[in-house]
């Protein structure tokens, strides 16, 4: 990286490159530069990526690609449109999950278009390989769009400086690793490719950049929520121009085309519906859209009019049309036409919001506010340099550059506020610092060109001018004349442009390691499976959750369906391919609190819930043999959060604290707590298990803490299945008829009965008797009864 | 078509059961000793009878028969009967052959005829070796263990060897795994050591006698079945056979009661005794990237170890096996065709197994074996050692194919080790047809460079673009203009060396002649600027004015060189002026040169832009 990123890319030229013909094309040499670095940008950016697939194998990661590749394998399978009317009767029992209606359906699209392709020209690959390497191929997309948008907002060397950054950036790397099979991974590619197609339809006023700017915005709609942030962004970019007075026709015809189509094309797909006409979250679009007739109708009138008369219109216009704006936008909100702004929203501006009013969604950690420590970790030296970048675009503004200022603020805004959206601010640090590092190298190198080609004649440098004058370089470039160089010399010494360029290049070297670095230890794991490493350093691989999972598929009834915390939803239903409760999508709030209340029950209450839900097995992730810490009893507070904001009579927070205020597992926990469902199905038997002789049996790991509740038996449920280190640990719900009933051996069995039955039979007497036979008296009827 | 081939298969099940005349039990032929082996070690029933038939009568017997007993019949996997003959110091294969006998088609007893390679005349006797394997004929007993049991299982059999002869003398030996005898039926004698029970001598026992044999006892082997196997084996000239085999594995024995505890488990030396754990698949040796792997990515716990004689995976399911529990994986590799491929001339022979080793004393309920053959192959024929079901072909897909590779499906049931035997096939294909994929490729590589190049070369937009076009045209004319230029600098250049030098050196005779040919130099360049800034007028006047200025100060600096030239000519050489006035003279000119050069740069600079 780094490499061709010199601020201003004229092409560098030997002495002997004008005898050449080849050489002596500047444009040639351009494209060839540009050309190469986004290449190397490319295989660079896919390289890093595949950690993963070299430490580990070719596997989907985490939770929600899981579930993004079951569709998109359902879809392979069974075509689009039987896709786009999937009912999952897996997912969500007994609600059930219409999913071609609650997905984005971009990402299964486009993989399953390439493998289409693929297919039909007879390369047999598999879809899941498609979805694996979907990520990786895309970074290199964006690392292209990133440097389409940095050209046309400073220039072609930025360019190549933010395709470099994007290509390799950890803040970015962190959704699109291979494996990780996310919509992020080809919605950046598509927020990116539509930020440039509008500011080039920006630049230029045609309709066909705006349409462009529309179906590429179509694509992002159908790949990822967050195309909220360019229906808002790009209106309040276009709100600023008209608050600075950049009116023009241009952002008329690019506006208003990007808005109408836009506004028809999102409305196809079926998860978005209607609502970019319903809720609050698109209602600005519109009003700017409101705004900008109104305005083009106000410069309309300009023409007619005459001054004095102009201005108390203005006046009046003006105040008319945005007090009209704002009242309807009100008064449908409250008639209920529009939809107030939701919850995750909400949180966007107040981050205690959700921890009160939606545990749900604070529960999950990429929504929680982002640390310092990881904007340095995400960003770098990035996160230093990206203010330049945005004062040189601030001191030289116009139209395009007011929108990468409001696109770098709101991003870093947001991007404070949830660590997920650290990916949303990555694009446009990595466009800013580009710009900066193009414009502090192009000021220290440029002027080193003219001393370094007399450095580099041999014959007599500097002693005196004239000799060099035959060294003409280029055609039409002329020699600087003396005093032109003493000008120079007048200006930074070559020393402290070669310590300047140095410590740029210095950082950036430490950039790329530190990329490499991060990408390789914190971003790099598939979670699904884990690896320790010994003492010796040899690697120790945890295949639990997929040893579980198949165990799950494999041997348990088709239909069975098994109840864990959300988390595990997707994964069950992609590997084991059975029917689950609750899952990552989090749609339905009672239920997941139903699920949580069951955990949260002692065994007979949650034994009540889990028969009325039809729950066959319970699986639990359980980390205390081997110390893995993001197990189940330490999301377990979460679980209590969500169903006491359903169940309050019956699950309060505070019976699972100590009266300090603690969350022990040990002996002095609470009762209720060591009695709930998820204690006894984490511990059940680790009060027996010790790690070697010398350990006192029943030490967590996770915890460290010996557990307070040791010798308990199940009565509902038994013991399933548990994999090689007890992380996942499977339960069976017993029938109603099998529990309760101890075992009894076979000679102990006596059947007690009350009225005792002794048979006449003897060895002599074989004949048998009938209780209470009816006495047949001989040669008389028996009486009629009634 | 469906009925077509029923009706033909109909027609020749009845030909074949009409014209074929049932064999006969021939009454003077009587079994002078057998001598049974029955193990029953593994998951397999494996019983090694050798009989010494004997001839009494007076008509020689061409053929002996051999009966089994509809239990063990309807569990035979594998028979095989083997002439021994010690005199000769070898063993001969026969040929068995299942077959109806006369006046006994309606008992259960199913029959076997062996054919003798020389027929047994009177007096004389003939051993054979019979080798007979069954599946699924131990029953786990009981049903179902919890955990910590151990696994029982029923052997029933019958004391007397099923025989279409009177048996004069027989002894039965039964092979056990385990010393644990539950019970056993004693028809005397009968005795037990340590792992087996001996029943016999039994003398003189007639024909189709029966008394039912019963061993109960622990056998915690491993029971695993194959339910499916589909093998897939994909040829390419190339020099590589890719094997892929798909395998649904059950553990058949006694079902797992209740929950399984994985303290017990990891603890308990006793526990889960009937389960598996892992088993070991045997490769070829030249067996390479073996990978094992099921729908949800790799197995992580498996080890591959490369012997002289074979490459052996030693395979660890995700999870153990119970009684009762399946699994399903994939196990692929690939292995050099060199060693299974001969060929001569456009004639090809593959030689390969049609089963593999799994595991050992392994049952397969269903195999599948898909053979695909390159693209272009054609009369194909399939030799198999024992009867296969040759299902209906089909294409394959793959890289590069155009019209698909034929694919055999080959199918067969109940199969043990002992079907580890190679399928002979052979096809004819034409080795020019190796060529076809590389040329695709060129070709498809070639059409792409050429649309590319017609697509760069050639106008595509339907609106012409006067003002880029207008745009390259002046760029055309500014690049030829700025290059003359460059050689106007340089001549002017050799100028001021020439007149430095006159400075110096004083000859005034070698300047004029170079002065010459520079001042031509000048000349031609200056006209040809001109010609071309007439041209540039029409399209970019803006360029055109430049050019003009550019002119206009290049006559300057002409005039200003030309100024020197007659100081240094008429004034320097002939030492008209002293010192003092002549660097009077010269210096306000070199200034002023240098100004002009400046300017000049600058207009070249700007356009050059």
């Amino acid at each position: 990286m780094g490499m061709g990123g010199f601020g201003d890319p004229r092409p560098k030229r030997s002495h002997n490159a004008d005898k050449h013909g080849l050489f002596s094309n500047a444009s040639g040499w351009k494209s060839l530069i540009t050309f190469t670095v986004l290449a190397l940008a490319w295989i660079s950016g896919f390289a890093s990526r595949l950690f993963a697939v070299i430490r580990f194998e070719s596997i989907i990661h985490e939770f929600d690609p899981w579930f993004n590749y079951r569709s998109t394998a359902y879809m392979v399978q069974h075509g689009f449109y039987n896709f786009l009317n999937w009912f999952d009767e897996r997912a969500w029992y007994p609600l059930g999950r219409i999913v071609g209606g609650t997905v984005y359906p971009g990402l299964m699209i486009t993989s399953g278009s390439i493998h289409y392709i693929l297919h039909s020209l007879n390369i047999p690959v598999n879809i899941r390989d498609i979805c694996v390497f979907l990520a990786p191929i895309f970074s290199g997309l964006t690392a292209i769009s990133t440097y389409l948008l940095t050209k046309e907002i400073w220039s072609s060397g930025a360019g190549l400086f933010a395709a470099c950054f994007i290509a390799i950036v950890p803040g970015y790397i962190s959704r699109s690793v291979a494996g990780s099979y996310d919509n992020e991974g080809i919605a950046i590619f598509a927020l990116q490719i539509t930020y440039f197609l509008w500011v080039r339809s920006v630049k230029t006023g045609s309709i066909f950049w705006a349409c462009l700017t529309a179906l590429s915005y179509f694509y992002m709609v159908s790949a990822w929520g967050g195309y909220v942030f360019i229906i808002n962004l790009i209106p309040l970019h276009v709100f600023v121009l008209l608050l600075m007075g950049r009116y023009s026709s241009r952002l008329f015809t690019s506006y208003t085309t990007f808005y109408i189509m836009g506004l028809i094309m999102s409305m196809q797909i079926p998860f978005v519906g209607f609502q970019p006409i319903r809720t609050s979250e698109h209602m600005a679009a519109s009003g700017v859209f409101a705004l900008m007739m109104a305005v083009s109708f106000l410069k309309y009138v300009q023409t007619i009019l005459t001054k004095a008369e102009m201005r108390y219109f203005y006046m009046v216009a003006v105040v008319g049309a945005g007090s009209v704006v704002f009242f309807t936008v009100v008064l449908l909100t409250y008639a209920g036409v529009i939809a107030p702004w939701s919850g995750r929203f909400y949180s966007l501006w107040d981050t205690g919001y959700a921890k009160i009013h939606i545990p749900i969604i604070a529960s999950v950690s990429e929504h929680q506010p982002t640390t310092w420590f990881s904007f340095f970790f995400d960003l770098h030296i990035l996160v230093t340099t990206f203010p330049v970048g945005l004062w040189y675009c601030i001191k030289s503004i116009n139209d395009e550059r007011v929108f990468i200022v409001l696109y770098a603020v709101s991003a870093v805004y947001f991007a404070g506020v949830m660590v997920r959206l650290m990916l949303t601010l990555t694009p446009v640090v990595c466009v800013l610092s580009g710009i900066a590092f193009s414009h502090l190298l192009g000021l220290y190198l440029k002027e080193e060109e003219s001393p370094s080609s007399q450095d580099s004649d041999s014959e007599d440098d500097g002693s005196s001018d004239k000799s060099s004058r035959n060294l003409y370089d280029k055609a039409g470039k002329l020699r600087r004349m003396r005093h032109e160089q003493m000008k120079e010399s007048d200006g930074l010494g070559s020393n402290v442009r070669g310590i300047v360029v140095m410590a740029m290049l210095m950082m950036l070297m430490m950039f790329a390691v530190h990329c490499t670095w991060v990408t390789g230890n914190a971003y790099s794991s598939p979670s699904i499976v884990l690896a320790s490493y010994g003492q010796d350093g040899s690697r120790q691989i945890l295949d639990d959750f997929r040893e579980a999972y198949y165990w799950l598929s494999q041997n348990t009834h088709s239909d069975a369906r098994v109840m864990s915390w959300w988390d595990y939803g997707y994964q069950i239903a992609g590997m084991a391919n059975r029917t689950t409760l609750v899952d990552n999508n989090t749609w339905n709030n009672s239920h997941i609190a139903l699920v949580g209340k069951a955990m949260s029950s002692n065994e007979s209450e949650a034994y009540k819930i889990m028969t009325s839900l039809d729950v066959d097995y319970v699986l639990v992730i359980f980390g205390g043999v081997i110390g893995y810490s993001g197990d189940d009893i330490n999301k377990f507070l979460w679980m209590v959060r969500i169903a006491e904001g359903e169940h309050p009579k019956d699950i309060r927070e505070s019976d699972y604290f100590t009266e300090r205020g603690e969350f022990r597992v040990d002996s002095e926990g609470t009762p209720t707590l060591l009695n709930c469902l998820m204690y006894k199905l984490s511990y059940y038997r680790f009060g027996e298990f010790r790690m070697d002789y010398r350990s006192t049996p029943g030490f967590d790991r996770t915890r460290n803490v010996v557990i307070g509740n040791k010798n308990f038996d199940l009565t509902y449920l038994e013991e399933a299945y548990t994999t090689e280190h007890w992380l996942v640990r499977i339960y069976r719900v017993k029938k109603p008829d099998e529990f309760n009933r101890p075992r009894i051996p076979l000679s102990e069995r006596k059947i007690k009965r009350s009225k005792i039955f002794i048979t006449k039979k003897t060895n002599k007497r074989r004949k048998g008797t009938i209780k209470n036979k009816p006495t047949v008296v001989k040669g008389r009827k028996p009486t009629k009864t009634a | 078509m469906a009925w077509l081939r029923f009706a033909v298969v109909a027609l020749v099940l009845f030909c074949g059961s009409s014209l074929a005349a049932p064999d006969t039990i021939n009454p003077s032929v009587r079994v002078k000793q057998a001598d049974r082996l029955v193990d029953l070690a593994s998951q397999l029933v494996k019983i090694n009878t050798q009989l010494v038939f004997e001839n009494t009568g007076s008509d020689a017997a061409r053929y002996v028969l051999v009966a089994l007993d509809e239990s063990h019949a309807n569990t035979l996997a594998y028979i095989n009967a083997i002439l021994v003959e010690p005199n000769k110091g070898g063993v001969k294969p026969l040929k068995v052959e299942e077959t109806t006998v006369q006046n006994h088609e309606k008992s259960s007893n199913r029959f076997y005829r062996i054919d003798l390679k020389t027929p047994l005349t009177t007096g004389k006797s003939v051993t054979i070796t019979l080798e007979c394997i069954h599946t699924h004929h131990l029953e786990p007993f009981p049903r179902e263990i919890t955990q910590k049991e151990k696994q029982l299982v029923k052997y029933t059999g019958n004391h007397y060897i099923v025989s279409p002869y009177t048996v004069v003398k027989q002894k039965t030996t039964v092979n056990l795994s385990a010393r644990n005898i539950e019970s056993y039926t004693k028809l005397k004698p009968v005795t037990q050591t340590d792992m087996s029970l001996n029943y016999g001598p039994y003398e003189n026992i007639p024909p189709f006698s029966e008394d039912p044999m019963l061993i109960h006892c622990e056998n915690n082997t491993p029971f695993l079945t194959v339910r499916n196997l589909l093998r897939q084996i994909e040829v390419s000239h190339w020099g590589n056979i890719a094997i892929e085999e798909t395998v649904d594995l059950e553990h058949t024995g006694a079902i797992l009661k209740g929950s399984f505890s994985r303290y017990e488990y990891q603890r308990e030396s006793g526990s889960g005794l009937s389960s598996v754990k892992n088993f070991k698949t045997i490769l070829p040796a030249s067996a390479t990237d073996a990978y094992y792997r099921d729908d949800i990515g790799n197995i992580s716990t498996s080890n591959m170890r490369v012997l002289s004689d074979a490459v052996e995976l030693n395979l660890r399911p995700r999870f153990p096996l119970f009684g009762g529990w399946k699994t399903h994986y994939v196990v692929g590799y690939n292995v050099p065709s060199y060693e299974y491929l001969y060929n001569s001339g456009d004639q090809y022979i593959l030689k390969i197994r049609f089963i593999d080793h799994i595991f050992d004393d392994m049952i397969v309920d269903d195999a599948v074996t898909r053979i695909i053959l390159p693209e272009g192959c054609h009369n194909i024929q399939v030799k198999s050692p024992y009867p296969i079901d040759r299902l209906p072909d089909s294409l394959h897909f793959t890289y590069l194919d155009t019209k698909g590779r034929p694919v055999i499906v080959l199918h067969k049931e109940n199969l043990i080790e002992h079907h580890i035997q190679d399928l002979e096939i052979s096809y004819s294909f034409p080795r020019i047809l190796m060529l076809q994929e590389p040329l695709l490729l060129i070709v498809a590589l070639f059409l792409l460079f050429v649309l590319v190049i017609i697509y760069v070369r050639l106008d595509f937009s339907i609106s012409k673009d006067e003002a880029s076009e207008n745009k390259l045209r002046i760029a055309g004319f500014v690049e030829k203009i700025l290059s003359h230029q460059l050689k106007r600098i340089n001549a002017y250049d050799a100028y001021d060396e020439q007149l430095n030098k006159l400075k110096q050196v004083k000859d005034v005779n070698s300047f004029n002649s170079s002065l010459r040919t520079i001042t031509n130099d000048l000349k031609n360049e200056t006209q040809a600027i001109a010609d071309l800034q007439a041209k540039l007028k029409t399209d970019g006047p803006e360029s055109a004015e430049k050019v003009a200025e550019l002119q206009k100060l290049d006559k300057a600096l002409k005039e200003l060189l030309n100024q020197q030239q007659t100081l240094y000519v008429e004034k320097l050489i002939p030492a008209k002026i002293n010192r003092t006035a002549f660097v009077e003279a010269d210096g306000p000119l070199s200034k002023k040169k240098a100004d002009i050069r400046e300017k000049i740069t600058a207009l070249v600079k700007s356009l050059q832009n």
